[in-house]
Order: structure tokens, then sequence, then C-alpha cells
């Protein structure tokens, strides 16, 4: 099957499971199992277990939906994944984890395309610090919240490769097929993406700042310079700069993306600096 | 005196940038569109073009495709209300120094223009010469060895009193550098010759605001972290300095654990260890006590890297020279153990250079107490070759 085709079909497959709800997401069991041990522990509050959560997009989404409510649709509070948790409660945190451990995420035999997933959860993470930072370094706006929407801008990607995953075990598995290589694996998680990630968050009506990140991260918004898509942009070109990154990058592209944040965010050349020192350390082991 | 064009269609933009431009000292000319600005550029020598996007006749784009293709590799700041990133990448293709979006602050337009005119290659060149990839900090500390005396420096010193500079002199490590003046026209002329990555200006100056010559030397030094010196009084002083536009306060008299911190804060970890062809040079430590797990732990995370460059050059021999280092507890032997496991990792034997109280301090543990020990660097490496 043509990379085409594939991307077409699984685009359509994946938004109607999103609008009939009848998606399975696979999360990182290690990161649910961090948490679950975290809430056995009596001295620990939800501001422990939400560091650990997160680490992981697709979980942090999850979270995020339970507690999505007038709370966070009013759109005037700092959207916090501590926040929502706190809304959830221990006991309906626990069964979403118990749940979340229950599926889990495939491991592919191609050993570029399991180093292209780790890519995809790194980039999420480094993005979400980034963002984060660039808003606290600069005191422009609401870094609490950037974290978040950096870590979820992608959200349609986790998605689209752990159902490519799935795809792949049951056709080399069960049906003794051969699969698509890492290159063409990129290409479709890339072509895919975006509709299913805004599908997905408009549907589980996460808060609006965080589904604006998700439709579009590649353009600056004058008229809001602090705004959470603003610093989502810079920090996904820095990022990309940095190397931490899963596909092909247009370099001209993300330079031109840093050069014009500087000034649309005003971040000044030592600030920069900052941002990426240490970040691959940052975002490293996050995965495994 | 360096001269600057501005090419905008708007006299009001054009009157705001020149007025700026005219208070850093450089001489102002003014296009209306791209045909006028190219025009200019025949007439007179221009140092710097502020370049806007939209303008009727010729726009920015296609003025400064026409600069380039004629061979003007002027450097050019794009200063629009244009923000797409393929109109901005276009640019880029064509050499633009760095960029402003409309509207903008006043010291984003001073910073970038200094920027580019101090030859610091503004946001295009500083951004091409960032790393993709995070610089260890003992790379970090390679790429920024600081002569006195030299265009770098690390440290400037604005006090009247001569002995703030001499005693503060005394108390950092010789490697990092230092210039001292006792009026503000002297360090001024200094900042317009040399950067500087920290100035310390005295408060209590005679006969000058120090928040104005403060403001003087951000405009000269636009990256610098600025530091004010002043003595410790009931008042809040890191409020009343911030205020002034300082980033922070450095009291006197100078105190061994102020000192430690301003170190930390200011040149952090990357002149803890030092490289001179095979020999690693550990930097003496001068902060008090409770610092001192945190100065190992720092040298522990660069050692590593430092070895691989010495067995990089194809060294069969490390030399570490660890100097006076503090001698409390087993931390000492605990580094020197694991420097002389890595060397060895890498092929590499090493040679200890330190006084007396090393030896002791290393012979009361087995992993230790056999290995080399010289007193100076010119031994170690006798000994070597022997």
């Amino acid at each position: 099957m043509s990379v085409d085709k594939l991307s077409a079909e699984l685009e359509a497959i994946l938004v109607r499971r999103i609008e009939a709800d009848q998606l399975v997401l696979p999360t990182l069991p290690a990161v649910a199992a961090r948490v679950l041990d975290v809430l056995r522990d009596p001295d620990a509050g939800m501001k422990e277990a939400a560091q650990i959560l997160e680490k992981d997009p697709v979980l942090a989404a999850r979270a995020l939906r339970m507690a999505t409510s007038a709370a966070f649709a009013a759109g005037t509070r700092k959207i916090t994944l501590q926040e929502a948790l706190a809304r959830l409660g221990t006991r309906a945190l626990k069964a979403l984890l118990v749940e979340a451990s229950a599926q889990k995420l495939f491991v592919s035999r191609d050993a570029q395309i399991n180093a292209a997933l780790k890519a995809l959860w790194e980039h999420s993470v480094a993005v979400g610090i980034l963002a984060r930072d660039v808003l606290a370094l600069t005191g422009t706006g609401d870094s609490e919240s950037a974290y978040l929407a950096g870590l979820l801008h992608d959200v349609g990607k986790p998605v689209v490769a752990s159902v490519l995953l799935e795809v792949e075990r049951q056709l080399t598995e069960v049906y003794q097929r051969g699969w698509i290589d890492s290159g063409e694996w990129l290409m479709v998680v890339g072509r895919v993406h975006r509709r299913v990630g805004v599908a997905l968050a408009e549907r589980w009506q996460l808060p609006a700042p965080i589904v604006a990140c998700v439709r579009e991260a590649t353009e600056y918004d004058k008229g809001d310079r602090a705004s959470l898509a603003n610093a989502v942009c810079f920090a996904n070109a820095l990022a990309k700069r940095s190397g931490i990154f899963a596909g092909a990058v247009d370099a001209e592209d993300v330079d031109a993306l840093v050069m014009i944040g500087r000034s649309v965010i005003g971040i000044s050349d030592d600030v920069l600096r900052t941002l990426t020192r240490g970040l691959r350390e940052r975002v490293r082991g996050l995965y495994d | 005196m360096p001269a600057i064009l501005t090419v905008d269609d708007s006299r009001a933009v054009r009157t705001i940038v020149g007025k700026q431009v005219k208070e850093l000292g450089f001489d102002v000319l003014e296009a209306e569109d791209g045909i006028q600005g190219l025009e200019q550029l025949a007439q007179a020598q221009v140092d710097l073009v502020l370049l806007d996007v939209t303008m009727p006749n010729m726009d920015g784009p296609a003025m400064l495709q026409s600069m380039r293709d004629g061979g003007n590799q002027t450097p050019v700041i794009m200063l629009t209300s244009e923000s797409k990133r393929s109109i901005v990448a276009g640019a880029m293709k064509l050499g633009i120094s760095d960029y402003i979006l409309k509207p903008f602050k006043p010291e984003e337009l001073r910073s970038k223009v200094l920027s580019v005119l101090q030859g610091e290659g503004g946001g295009v060149g500083g951004l091409g010469a960032e790393p993709a990839v995070e610089v260890s900090p003992a790379e970090a500390g390679a790429a920024a060895p600081a002569p006195a005396g030299g265009r770098f420096v690390d440290v400037l010193v604005v006090d009247d009193m001569e002995n703030v500079q001499k005693k503060l002199r005394s108390m950092v490590p010789q490697h990092v550098s230092l210039n001292g003046y006792t009026s503000a026209a002297s360090a001024l002329a200094a900042c317009r010759e040399r950067v500087y990555r920290v100035v310390l200006v005295d408060t209590e100056i005679p006969d000058v605001n120090s928040a104005v010559l403060a403001q003087q030397i951000r405009v000269l030094q636009p990256h610098a972290a600025l530091v004010a010196l002043a003595l410790r009084t009931a008042n809040d002083v890191t409020k009343e300095v911030r205020e002034q536009g300082f980033d922070d306060v450095l009291f006197k008299p100078f105190r061994p654990e102020t000192i430690d911190d301003f170190l930390l804060q200011y040149f952090d970890n990357q002149d803890f260890l030092q490289i001179e062809d095979n020999v690693l040079r550990l930097a003496p430590f001068a902060g008090r006590a409770d610092k001192v797990d945190r100065f190992y732990n720092r040298v522990h995370a660069v050692f590593a890297d430092a070895l691989e460059k010495v067995a990089a050059a194809c060294y069969d021999e490390v030399v570490l020279d660890v100097g006076t280092p503090p001698l409390e507890g087993d931390r000492l032997p605990k580094l020197v153990n694991a420097v002389a496991e890595k060397a060895r990792d890498f092929g590499m034997s090493l040679a200890l250079v330190g006084a007396p109280e090393v030896r002791k301090a290393l012979g009361g543990y087995t992993e230790t107490k056999d290995l080399r020990l010289f007193a100076t660097v010119q031994e170690a490496r006798a000994g070597g070759a022997a």
C-alpha cells in the first residue's frame, strides 16, 4: 500500500474512531506505574503525580479530558495538570491509570521506528519545557499553562503512531506480511497527525488555548505576542533546531521561525542561549 | 562615525528610528522606498540598513535582492510588521542580520543595531553560530577564554576606590580576566572597545548618577550582566538597584562566600577544570565549606569530557594538577580514583600534581595510595617520560 493511500485510510479511520469515541490509546506503562506508586504514598500529593504524568502527552490529554468542565471552558484560569488532577480526585485518577496501564504500547520490529517513536515523545516534552521556560524567562505570559500546551501541540502524533504499531503487529505477527520502513512510517505520521490531533482535542473539549496550539504551531500571532500559541511555535522551532525531533526538518524555515519569535516574544540572545542548555539531558530517559 | 540607512514608507517610523539611532551616536540616512534606498547606497557609505518589507515602488525584499545581486553586502536588519515565516526565510537566504517586528521597543532596536555594528553577528550570525546541539560545560569553558586586555573580558569593575578592584582581583581565580576603572568616563570608553560578560558598577561614585551610568553601559554592553556594587544597609538594596536598572547586587566589603556565589552565578562550572595539552588543572576552591560538595560534583560532571579530549589528541598519559583542593572527607580520593579509572578506559596512565597534603589524603585509600604524585607539572611530565 502506498504512503498516500495508507495515510488517507488511517486518517479516515482515526477520525471516525474519535468521533464515535472508540479510540483506544496506549500510554507509557512506566509513567502510569510511577504515578500509581506516588498515589499509594500517603505523604505524596497531586503535585508529585502531575510532575510524572506530564511526561506523557497521551496520558496528560486523557486526564485533562476527564477533568475538563466549566472550570477550564471559562478560559480565565491557568491550565495546569495539577489543577486538573485536583479536580479529578485520587479515586478517578487511579481508575484512569489502571485502565491506561492495561493498554500495552506495542514495540516495532524496526529499531528505527522505535527510535522515531521515542523521538516523538521526547520532542513533545522538549516543546513543553521550552514553551514554559520562554514565558518564564521573559516574564511575558502564562508559563504554567505553557508546558501543557507545548506537551500536547502534537498530540495527534502518538495517537497515529500507536495505531500504526498496532497495524504492524497484526500484519507481521498474525498475517506474516511485510511492513513499511521508518521513512515511510514518519511520512504517514507527518501527514495524518494534525487532523487527528485537532479532531481529538475538539472532541475531548480540551481547553481552547491548547486546541489552538494543536491546530497551528507554524505561524505567530502578532496580536497577542505573549500567547501560549506563540510560545509553543517558538519552542517547536527551537526543539527542532536542537535536533530533538523525528522526521525531516526544513532548516531555513526553522531558523526563520526562531528569528521571528525572538522579536515577537521579546527574547534576548542571553535568554535564547539559556533555553536550550542541557535540553537533551532534560528529556532523555523519559520514554524508557 | 557609522551611518545607518532607514528605508520605510512611513515618515513616523523613519523619525522614531532616526531619533533612537542618533542617540546611539550614529549618522542617519532616510529613504521612502527601495528605489530611494538603492540610490542612497550608491551615493553614501552606509554601515547598516534598517529595511521595511511592504513599500510602494520597490519593496524591501526586492531592494535586498538588488543589493546582493549588485555585490552590496551591507548588513540589513528587517524592521517590519510582516511576520510570515516564508517572507523572513526568503530574506534570510539573502543574508539579513536580524529581524525586528513592529511595533518594537527602543531597547530591542538599540540592542540589535549595536549587536550587528559591533560585529557580534546579530540574529542570523548569532543563531548560525549557536550549535544545534548543546555545548557541554567543559566545551563552553574551552570556548570562553577571555584574555585581559583583549576584546573579550570577563569582568569590568567601575568604582572610584581603586582598592575595590584590587581586592576583587585577589579573590577571583587568575583565569577570570578583569578590567578596573575609577571614573565613569574611562569605563564608558572601555565599554565602547571591549565586550564584557559582567559589569560591576559602584552605586556611590561621587558626582555620578549610577542609574544613568547603568543605562549607558546597558546600551553599550547589551549582553553583559549589570551588577551593582553596594554597601550592606538596612534598606532593601536589591530592590533599589533593580529599580535603577541593575540585574543584581554584590555587597561590599567582599566576603569569600559571596564571591563564590558570584563566580558560580556568572561563570558557572565552565572554569572548574582547565585543559592545556595533556594537563587538566583543577580550579582553586575559595568558597565556604558547604559549597565543597557542589565543587566536587561539578568537577565529576566535566572530567570525562576533558579526558576524552586528551585521549583524542593521542596522549598516552594525562596529568591531573589538583593544586590545593579541599581535603575534608573522601571527596578527593573518590574524584582521583574516578579520573584514574576513566583514564584507563581511554588507554592512558595518570600522573598527579599537588601539594604534600594531597599525598596524605590519597594515602589512606587502597585505590589511590599508589598513584604517582609530583610537586610540579614539569616533574610529572619528566616522570612520565622516564
